[in-house]
């Protein structure tokens, strides 16, 4: 589909056609469950989210201004899918991880091989606990900052907030994030470990 | 040297890791000569270097497609409307449409008598001076009443012992003067119900800006039971779900004064 393709597909979405509109699902689907998953973390959650976006985006077709970017206004409305889905669900949408022993002796980072292996699995279920720990709004802005490579700015436009709530929500999260993997840190870290 | 009279926050560090500090050359600078500063930058960096972008798992060529067939059933019927504009679209049709619409003008405008000098001017509406004004502005309450639930859901959802609101207190704080205008031009309009629910939400807003940003269980408890008191979630719903009924309604003829 080149861009004339596109606008006219747009144009005639915008007019009601259901098989245009099918087009630009089938365009822009890819990228929305990839956004989708980064969010939840969850192939399901991700799928629902896809589904849920598309259909907002029908019924606010008419919303859409034509000279706006089509890509930019849905990668917006599955953002905010995604917000409403993690709230809907609840903020612990993992299974919460066992708390970490942090008595117990941590295997060096910097070995290769099975160890490194299950220190890996270990700080990525961790995360993922720490993450589903945050607020919606705070694990989303972390997400599009940290994973999407969006500026404040743009995670202002994306789920409709002020500068200030975008900027203190990334700070929480990583403020979280940092308590949580705090033991891992000093492990990486010998100078730190005395 | 290693001490400095101002270190960097740990929030100017954070930005400083995504390359969005408001002065990167001096924070550079600063890491440069600063031990502690230095140490603590690091700190933050390897944590966020361990937490990965996790790997969405691969979607085929046909998955747009059957993201398509999934949802096509889900679509809300189409109104009459949109046909008529799919029709129009054709661009035979719509070429013809747009020469037998110009000719009709401009007949219409040779002849028709035209309207008396000192007639009243027509009001639109209450909220605004056009449809088009009006629907954009009820667009935008509706968006502002939804931002707003989001920070009064995000506030009952808290949860224990975190009961940090800071984020919450910074984004209640960037509803609060949108809110008072949105408020002002409903009163000014006659629209009492919407006026009195953008002020009982004003209040809360400024409860929520003023409170302290570590909320002790107790105070957060406080919070919620006025949050229950009030309804406010409920008529900012409610408040919400009218105003988009009130947009997707088709155009009534509007009301002269």
């Amino acid at each position: 589909m080149d861009a004339s393709d596109r606008a006219t597909a747009l144009i005639r979405a915008r007019q009601g056609d259901e098989e245009a509109f099918g087009a630009l699902v089938q365009q822009h689907s890819r990228k929305v469950f990839q956004l989708a998953f980064r969010m939840m973390r969850n192939e399901q959650d991700a799928e629902d989210v896809v589904q849920e976006c598309f259909l907002r985006a029908y019924r606010q077709l008419g919303r859409f201004e034509a000279r706006a970017d089509f890509g930019t206004w849905l990668y917006r409305i599955a953002a905010n899918c995604a917000v409403d889905m993690m709230r809907t669900r609840g903020h612990r949408m993992n299974a919460k991880a066992e708390p970490l022993d942090e008595t117990a002796p941590l295997p060096e980072v910097g070995r290769p091989g099975p160890e490194r292996l299950a220190v890996s699995a270990e700080i990525d279920r961790l995360v993922n606990d720490a993450l589903a720990d945050l607020t919606a709004i705070e694990r989303a802005a972390f997400t599009l900052r940290h994973h999407e490579g969006r500026s404040i700015d743009e995670i202002c436009r994306t789920l409709n907030l002020g500068k200030s709530a975008a900027k203190h929500a990334v700070f929480r999260a990583v403020r979280k994030l940092r308590t949580t993997l705090a033991p891992f840190r000093i492990a990486a870290d010998p100078g730190l470990q005395s | 040297m290693t001490m400095h009279a101002s270190h960097c926050s740990d929030d100017d560090l954070i930005l400083h890791f995504y390359g969005e500090s408001a002065n990167p050359a001096s924070t550079h600078a600063h890491l440069a000569l600063c031990r502690d500063c230095r140490a603590e930058y690091e700190a933050i960096a390897r944590t966020l270097t361990m937490v990965a972008t996790p790997a969405a798992p691969e979607r085929g060529d046909l998955y747009g497609l059957e993201v398509w067939q999934r949802i096509r059933p889900l679509l809300p019927p189409p109104d009459p409307w949109s046909r008529f504009w799919r029709v129009l679209w054709n661009p035979l049709t719509a070429a013809v449409a747009v020469a037998v619409f110009t000719i009709a003008a401009f007949i219409a405008g040779r002849y028709w008598p035209s309207a008396e000098a000192g007639a009243p001017p027509t009001r639109s509406a209450p909220f605004a001076q056009s449809a088009g004004d009006e629907r954009a502005l009820t667009v935008a309450l509706i968006d502002h009443l939804e931002r707003s639930e989001r920070v009064l859901l995000d506030l009952s959802n808290a949860d224990y012992p975190d009961v940090d609101v800071s984020v919450e207190q910074a984004w209640a704080e960037d509803l609060v003067d949108a809110n008072r205008l949105y408020r002002d031009a409903a009163a000014q309009a006659g629209e009492t119900t919407t006026a009195s629910v953008l002020d009982d939400l004003e209040r809360t807003l400024l409860d929520i800006v003023h409170a302290p940003a570590t909320l002790t269980p107790a105070e957060l408890e406080d919070v919620r039971a006025r949050l229950d008191a009030a309804a406010l979630l409920f008529k900012v719903r409610v408040l919400s779900n009218e105003l988009r009924e009130r947009e997707t309604a088709p155009l009534a003829p509007r009301k002269t004064l």
